[in-house]
């Protein structure tokens, strides 16, 4: 039933280990982009937890999908196929072995030592499949260390990779909460490696092993503070929303109720302007004090109380208008009630292609697919499977399986 | 060093600012690929003049972001902004399989620099574009930065106390994603292009990548389950406990889904009286009197160091970890047998470390066969052996300023 699609990864087929949140949205970045994406699910239902609430981030629902509900089509797991196998089995084992023969790419997020206890470590898949590519993704990384079997969720794990100590506000050392982006940093990441490994295989035909620990993939964002450290010996703490040698940089009262305007001012000939601007309604702003960037950092606190004496009488899109006219970076600080209706948003997600799969198309689209190409565009192309809902043709069709087998299995509980 | 990346046989210019762009070259490079850094006479990039620099002393080639960012490039001074400039870019870009850029709608759609005028001469050519608002959206002519970003799309409204300015994601973090999709984007590209034969244009917005696929909006999530975040400082709101809790010597990441991981926690607290408290007999309700639920442990953990704790819950699976500083990190056992941390020698800087690969590939693993290049390092070899640049030819673009 899934249409066939003529993305830049039709004809990869990957298997999809994944559950919670990385590995799936990993699975997704894949199926959108046009490979075959096969959902191995446990036939009791066991794996596979989601994320928030049944069926919308994580996985496939073992309770039939209604394919006229967009959610479906939000879920991470949208239009993949679902294959429900139960991997502790012999004849699981088997099918899977045979599955992998046929297959490109294995993405996982299980702890380290899950595979390899099943016997489906890279060694054994390399065997099977030469041109197989495994992508690991762990917390920790899949080698030796002490860190290596910690039971951990990406918040935990910012907190651990010093990626938490610089979010708070500056005038405090203790951290604040963060929007838990690990798992979709660390994603991003293993999509890249993967497409990477993609390449290098069409030239030596080979595949290989990536383990991708998340807390290595996402401290990288913070490798400003790490390099301070390395050369200087500095630590940094909670940064607030100021940023190194930049000033002003922050989020500034408008008129609303808990109603900001983000502006950022990334050189003089911005500040002239920014400054010119802001002196119609306040002098202060033309104090000679704020006339160097060195000025503005030194005063940073009077510099952002002047501006906001400045901005809280307008709205943030008002105020927002005004400064994107001369070319100044400014946005509204934006909710998710905001975003509902945010013009540019919405534009962003109706670029990827709606679903056509059984004349079922989506009015509205809040989860697009990000890569936009002028040709060979994303595309959503079915709903959420339900748990198993592909079996029959990927055993009898693509793994060659008579059907009395397949019954075999159904009643054996190996699928 | 033999280059043996897995995209070693890939040619790409990037061109562009700071950091989105730079970090989509170098994850390009550090596998492998041959970027030319495109920067501008005289000043560079602004990663060089923006630091940190050793002992605070500004100098074009000390900057720690740039050493970072441009690790494995080669550097090429050119003016985009003069005709010369472009004229050349062009002919550069006969030459290579990809261009990235950052540049702002302005500079894109300037018919000099647009995909067109790049792709004349080279009808394979792949360009990825990293925006801030899109290519054909209504706000696609609007400035923006890292921060812009992070409020447009979100993130912000979800981070810091409720009666205080919310918070963006510090460093930056914005530009970072909008380089690893940008060169997300070029590989699709580039595998777009051999099933189409012919080259083509993509692009990315950080806006949408923030929103999106970090999940910043909060959109799906309010329209079909009718969740609506909200900011709750050092807190969040959900299920009971999500929050960083003080320890004597600091803070602990207190979070827990799964009830045998609270109960193991109850447990290590000697199965105190307060844990029947029917206030924690539905964590996803707790939330509403966390100040009170609070005040029953905080008090055992603020009596514990970070480490005895850590050692604690390890020991027990419980996924509680303390807040290490950048210091702690950097000197942590674990990185350290990992190999994580990159010692590099550079001509003009001495020795220093940097942040070291995101991912371990058995076969064709991430390097550093070149420390981030010397400001137009890479300019006699480019001018003269790639475009076939005289001697006085080049001399005379020096005299001009646009190399």
């Amino acid at each position: 039933m899934t249409a066939t699609t003529n993305g830049p990864l039709s004809g990869i087929r990957v298997i999809d280990h994944g559950h919670v949140w990385a590995g799936p949205l990993l699975g997704m970045s894949f199926k959108d982009m046009g490979a075959e994406v096969i959902k191995i699910q446990s036939p009791t239902g066991g794996s596979g937890v989601s994320m928030a609430g049944k069926g919308m981030a994580g996985t496939a629902t073992r309770d039939a999908v209604d394919i006229s509900d967009p959610m479906a089509y939000h879920a991470f797991d949208r239009g993949k196929k679902s294959l429900s196998l139960d991997l502790q089995s012999e004849d699981g084992k088997e099918i899977y072995k045979k599955l992998i023969a046929v297959s490109d790419v294995v993405v996982e997020n299980f702890s380290a030592r899950v595979m390899p206890s099943l016997g489906l470590g890279f060694d054994v898949l390399t065997r099977i499949n030469p041109k197989i590519i495994l992508a690991s993704l762990s917390a920790t990384g899949a080698t030796d260390g002490p860190w290596r079997d910690l039971v951990t969720y990406g918040p935990s794990l910012a907190a651990l990779y010093g990626i938490k100590s610089v979010l708070g506000y500056h005038d405090s050392d203790h951290p604040q909460e963060d929007q838990a982006d690990l798992d979709p940093t660390a994603a991003g990441h293993a999509f890249f490696a993967i497409l990477a490994a993609l390449e290098s295989r069409d030239t030596t035909g080979r595949g290989q092993h990536i383990d991708i620990a998340q807390g290595e993939a996402c401290i990288q964002r913070i490798a400003e503070p790490l390099m301070d450290y390395f050369l200087n010996g500095r630590v940094a703490g909670p940064q607030g929303n100021r940023y190194p040698a930049t000033a002003p940089h922050g989020y500034y009262k408008t008129s609303g109720l808990d109603e900001w305007i983000s502006i950022s001012v990334r050189n003089q000939e911005e500040w002239e302007t920014f400054k010119d601007l802001a002196a119609q309604k306040s002098e202060d702003i033309t104090n000679p004090k704020f006339k160097t960037l060195q000025g503005r950092l030194d005063n940073q606190d009077e510099l952002d109380e002047t501006i906001e004496s400045w901005t809280k009488d307008y709205t943030a899109m008002q105020l927002t208008k005004t400064l994107q006219k001369s070319k100044i970076p400014a946005y509204p600080v934006m909710g998710t009630l905001d975003l509902v209706n945010d013009e540019n948003l919405n534009s962003l997600h109706r670029t990827s292609l709606t679903v056509t799969d059984n004349n079922f198309s989506l009015d509205s689209l809040y989860r697009g697919v990000i890569w936009k190409l002028e040709k060979g565009q994303g595309e959503i192309t079915g709903p959420t499977p339900s748990t198993g809902a592909d079996n029959d043709e990927i055993l009898i069709d693509l793994l060659g399986y008579d059907e009395r087998k397949v019954i075999a299995f159904r009643s054996n509980g190996i699928i | 060093m033999d280059i043996h990346g897995p995209l070693k046989n890939l040619r790409v210019l990037e061109i562009g600012d700071f950091i989105s762009v730079a970090y989509a070259g170098k994850l390009l490079a550090d596998l492998g690929a041959e970027v030319i850094k495109i920067e501008k006479p005289i000043i560079g990039d602004s990663l060089r003049s923006h630091g940190p620099f050793p002992k605070d002393i500004p100098h074009i080639e000390k900057s720690g972001l740039h050493l970072f960012l441009n690790t494995n490039k080669k550097s090429v001074t050119l003016d985009l902004a003069t005709q010369v400039g472009q004229d050349l870019l062009i002919s550069a870009a006969a030459d290579v399989d990809l261009v990235i850029s950052n540049l702002s709608l302005e500079e894109l759609t300037n018919e000099r620099l647009s995909y067109e005028s790049l792709s004349e001469n080279n009808d394979m050519l792949v360009m990825s574009s990293i925006t801030i608002f899109g290519y054909d959206t209504p706000y696609r002519d609007w400035a923006g930065t890292a921060l812009t970003a992070t409020a447009a799309s979100g993130a912000s409204k979800k981070i810091g106390s409720p009666d205080k300015v919310p918070l963006w994601l510090p460093y930056c973090a914005a530009d970072f994603q909008g380089g690893i999709h940008g060169a997300i984007a070029a590989l699709l590209a580039l595998r777009k292009k051999r099933q189409l034969n012919q080259g083509l244009h993509a692009w990315i917005s950080v806006v949408e990548v923030m929103a999106s696929y970090l999940g910043g909006s909060g959109v799906p999530g309010f329209v079909f389950q009718g969740v609506l975040g909200s900011r709750d400082g050092t807190h969040r709101s959900g299920f009971y406990p999500w929050q960083v809790t003080p320890a004597s010597d600091g803070f602990v990441e207190v979070i827990t889904m799964v009830d045998e991981q609270w109960k193991r926690f109850i447990n290590l607290m000697d199965n105190p009286d307060w844990a029947d408290d029917p206030r924690l007999s539905d964590r996803w309700l707790s939330f509403e009197w966390h100040k009170e639920l609070d005040a029953f442990w905080h008090p055992w953990m603020k009596g514990k160091t970070r480490s005895e704790l850590f050692k604690l819950f390890s020991e027990n699976r419980i996924p509680f970890q303390p807040v290490n500083k950048v210091n702690e990190i950097i000197e942590s056992e674990h990185l350290a047998v990992r190999g994580f941390w990159h010692e590099i020698e550079h001509p003009v800087v001495g020795s220093y470390k940097i942040p070291g690969a995101p991912y371990l590939f058995s076969e064709t693993p991430w390097a550093v066969y070149r420390p981030a290049p010397q400001l137009g390092e890479h300019n006699e070899e480019f001018f003269k052996t790639r475009l076939g640049l005289t001697t006085s030819e080049r001399s005379n673009l020096t005299k001009l300023g646009i190399t």
